[in-house]
């Protein structure tokens, strides 16, 4: 067993088992049950980071080898596979049949659909193309008695019963075992274009205004201050704006020209178009999403309006700034995301400043969470924060499901 | 037994004497929706806002009685029908825009608000909401949030899940609870929208909204046959056009609308396949050109496309209010809702067109063919007991052919009432049994619209106790 595999923050699990089959799964999941065994599953790995620790870890359950493509029908636009397919293999499925998801995970020649699905992944293009979720017609999962269950099925509109898969995405692997998906898919678009300009900060919100007012709308629009190896270009600015541009090649080709008369007039002068290489470069601005600097960073991510970006973006610059931290950010004018990773390269105790700029998600910094963390940070922070209202709720979901806590117990919110 | 004086008393008390209704001349109007059947409830309320309803749920649950929620009535499964009396919530009162945030394409609403009074309130802005069942004049966003509705346009913006951010609910103990898709944990916003009421009653909705296309056409091709018509929606469909709603209506269905709304549809035709694209101009042409060919390569007879404005919401007006200009026709129908995988929309036409010539009944089609969604309309007569046995039986064929197809047995009205001993048809016990652990963790005493969704047989037994989980061992 490859032991730091697995590890999760500073706890690693007595053996790894890896599944040869939904059977075999099953069959492990209703033992660990049943003797009280403390189970994660795994895909790829690419987003365990994201998380608390399990308060209990004793069983590595790994899908990986669970990668077929069941079903794949171009003709209806669905896609159906197991759980360990990579991100990677389904697209070049996809792309064989001029068919695309826009998951937008990082790590895509390692992230599995299960893993993506469970850790509830969030990408920029989602604001045009909807959330993965949405991508989602039915699933197959193992619950922790070994249960098999499927939800949903293989069309487009389904109301029939619960829409569990709804549920099991973005659990974090709390309630079920996912081992299959079957999934929407979309016609590849003919023209991809990644515009990219340098943004100085005096001419920001003009920027952003002018951008807001595009006649053709920008599948993803972003401004990323800092990630200098994720995208390419001139360290020395203050930051980038980034346009994702897809459809077909007309209409790319006009919103090129609207796109640079705008910056243009808000008083940014060049924009550097990438077509070939748009779907690498912009592939790499997603990895940055959890991308560690060294030993002495930490990534948080915030959510919510469009149009309440600026002041969650300015906070995050001036707790990290109070705390002699530098903020790398990337924010999502489409999504309203924003990502903000804080580092010290330069001054020392890294540590004793992330735990001060932490403490602020308790007001300035409320509704963040951590997404990538040292290990040490990790077990001693939360990473979800204050959990929601609708919490009661939310237990009475893991207690229906998930009894004995067999899955990752204290993992997710409020130590679910 | 319900003490039904007491339960009027009480409500009375905290709702005031005009939110009340428990007379059975009052009670009448919230005893059935559009599927057909109907029972009493021992009460019906309008309440003003989520406090009241979290005052109703908790006399409710001190009573022992049934929550049934109740938008417009517009449903098709029986689902707002009180099967087991109790308390019926009407969100009429309910139906305010709370707040707009348009540079966030966000609206706050009540339940209760009609679907089409969003899209109005926002078009000045150049925005509008993306689910528009035919019913959007009269249905409310509540009630298509309880089922996942989804209409014509779903084809290209999908149903109401796709476009709900977050929501306040009233839960089992009364409580009035928020969620949004941003909140960390698991995604109950998903999981409400759908449920069709039997885990809370929802009272306010955090809508998306869309930008308005800037360029919009809307034209028809007239076939000799549905299955014609069919096989090119499939085409279309695989080619990848980006239409933003693909409709198909049968000889029936079209000669009901034309001879109501003459909107220009030809009544000669078989069927017709209504097409809409939005988007850019030059994609909106080039995609129209591309529709056109591959409509004519499937022996399209004719093809017309509005000219103005005026002449496209004809097109639309005549072809929401199908279901309606059957009242021509026969003095009842029942529509039937199904979805099959895409491709396989020739082969259930088929199927439709057979099991509809066994049962010697009329029968229309209007189908959200881009979405590979049926919904066949029989005619009959309900005072004629031999009809109304040929209208289940005939019903329960076609669900059964669209899941040999690889479909399911709804795809936008839900399951409700009437299709809850169908229910088995598409899944296994374990299947079943797993989503009332999900019933079961939000409505343990089963008050929220009970005799939903599952099937009678299946009450509860299968379903395990739950521990205790401690969540904070270390």
């Amino acid at each position: 067993m490859n032991a730091a595999k697995y590890t999760l923050g500073t706890r690693s699990p007595d053996f790894a088992h890896v599944a040869e089959s939904v059977a075999d799964l099953s069959a492990m999941l209703r033992e660990c049950d049943a003797i009280g065994r403390a189970v994660v599953v795994f895909g790829g790995g690419t987003l365990q980071g994201i998380g608390g620790v399990p308060a209990r870890y004793d069983v590595a359950l790994d899908c990986s080898r669970l990668d077929r493509i069941l079903e794949h029908e171009p003709r209806d636009l669905t896609i159906a596979a197991e759980a360990g397919c990579t991100l990677a293999a389904l697209d070049q499925a996809l792309a064989g049949a001029g068919r695309f998801l826009p998951l937008d995970a990082p790590r895509a020649s390692l992230a599995t659909l299960g893993g993506t699905l469970a850790s509830g992944w969030l990408g920029p293009r989602r604001a045009t193309y909807g959330r993965p979720r949405d991508f989602v017609l039915g699933t197959t999962c193992v619950l922790a008695d070994g249960t098999i269950a499927s939800a949903g099925g293989m069309v487009v509109k389904n109301v029939t019963g619960y829409d569990l898969s709804k549920l099991y995405v973005g659990s974090h692997g709390t309630l079920v075992a996912l081992t299959r998906a079957n999934l929407r898919t979309l016609p590849l678009p003919p023209a991809r274009r990644l515009a990219i300009a340098a943004l100085h900060e005096g001419t920001r919100a003009r920027t952003v205004s002018h951008l807001a007012a595009l006649p053709i709308e920008p599948t993803a629009a972003l401004i990323v201050k800092g990630f200098p190896k994720s995208i390419d270009g001139n360290d020395g600015v203050d930051g980038r704006i980034v346009i994702l541009f897809e459809g077909s090649e007309r209409t790319v080709d006009a919103a090129t020209r609207e796109l640079r008369s705008a910056l243009g007039s808000a008083g940014v002068p060049e924009t550097r178009l990438l077509d070939r290489e748009a779907g690498p470069a912009f592939a790499r601005l997603i990895d940055a999403y959890v991308e560690p600097l060294g030993s002495r960073s930490m990534t948080y991510r915030s959510y919510g309006s469009p149009s309440q970006t600026t002041p969650r973006l300015d906070a995050f610059e001036r707790v990290g700034h109070a705390n002699e931290l530098e903020v790398e950010t990337i924010e999502d004018l489409r999504t309203g995301d924003v990502i903000a990773r804080i580092s010290s390269r330069l001054t020392p105790d890294f540590a004793a400043r992330a735990v001060a700029f932490d403490s602020q998600r308790r007001t300035a910094l409320a509704g963040a969470r951590i997404v990538v963390a040292p290990e040490r940070l990790r077990a001693r922070l939360d990473a979800w924060g204050a959990p929601p209202a609708s919490f009661a709720t939310m237990k009475a979901i893991k207690a229906r499901f998930d009894p004995h806590g067999t899955f990752a117990p204290g993992r997710f919110v409020g130590k679910l | 037994m319900t003490d039904v004086g007491e339960l009027g008393r009480r409500l009375r008390e905290v709702l005031g004497a005009d939110a009340v209704k428990t007379s059975p001349e009052d009670l009448a109007a919230y005893s059935f929706d559009a599927c057909g059947d109907d029972r009493l409830p021992d009460a019906a309320v309008l309440p003003n806002d989520a406090r009241e309803v979290s005052a109703i749920v908790r006399i409710g649950r001190d009573c022992g009685v049934p929550i049934v929620a109740r938008g417009a009535g517009t449903g098709l499964c029986g689902g707002a029908i009180p099967v087991s009396g109790g308390i019926v919530v009407s969100f009429a009162r309910m139906n305010r825009i709370v707040s707009l945030d348009i540079p966030g394409r966000r609206a706050r609403v009540q339940a209760g608000l009609v679907n089409l009074d969003l899209s109005r309130a926002v078009a000045g802005h150049g925005l509008f909401f993306g689910p528009d069942p035919s019913s959007q004049k009269s249905s409310t966003l509540g009630g298509n949030a309880a089922t996942n509705a989804g209409g014509p346009r779903a084809y290209s913006c999908g149903s109401m899940s796709a476009h709900v951010l977050g929501l306040e609910f009233v839960d089992a103990t009364g409580d009035i609870v928020a969620t949004s898709i941003d909140d960390p944990g698991y995604d109950l916003t998903a999981t409400l929208v759908g449920s069709e009421g039997t885990l809370g009653v929802v009272t306010t909705l955090d809508l998306r909204l869309l930008r308005a296309p800037r360029a919009v056409r809307v034209a028809f091709a007239a076939f000799d046959a549905i299955e014609a018509a069919s096989a090119c929606v499939s085409a279309i469909v695989a080619a990848g056009i980006g239409a933003s709603a693909l409709e198909i209506m049968d000889r029936t269905i079209v000669r009901a609308v034309e001879a109501h709304y003459s909107a220009g549809y030809p009544i000669e035709a078989g069927a017709v396949l209504l097409i809409e694209l939005a988007g850019e101009a030059p994609d909106v042409e080039a995609g129209e050109r591309a529709v056109a060919n591959l409509a004519r390569e499937h022996g399209a007879l004719a093809w017309r496309s509005a000219a103005s404005a005026r002449e496209r919401d004809a097109l639309w007006a005549a072809r929401k209010g199908a279901a309606g200009a059957l009242g021509r026709i026969a003095p009842n129908y029942y529509i039937q809702d199904a979805t099959v995988p895409r491709t396989r929309l020739p082969q259930a036409m088929r199927a439709v067109e057979a099991i509809a010539r066994d049962c010697g009944l009329p029968v229309g089609n209007v189908v959200h063919a881009g979405d590979g969604n049926l919904h066949p309309l029989i005619m009959f007569d309900r005072r004629v007991q031999r009809q109304r046995e040929a209208v289940v039986a005939a019903g329960h064929e076609i669900l059964a052919a669209c899941i040999d197809l690889g479909g399911t047995i709804s795809g936008e009205h839900g399951i409700g009432y009437e299709k809850r001993d169908t229910l088995p048809l598409v899944y296994s016990s374990d299947d079943i049994a797993t989503m009332q652990r999900l019933h079961d963790a939000f409505d343990p005493a089963r008050m929220f619209n009970p005799e939903k969704i599952f099937p009678q047989a299946s009450v509860c037994s299968e379903v395990l106790e739950p521990a205790t989980i401690d969540t904070a061992s270390p």
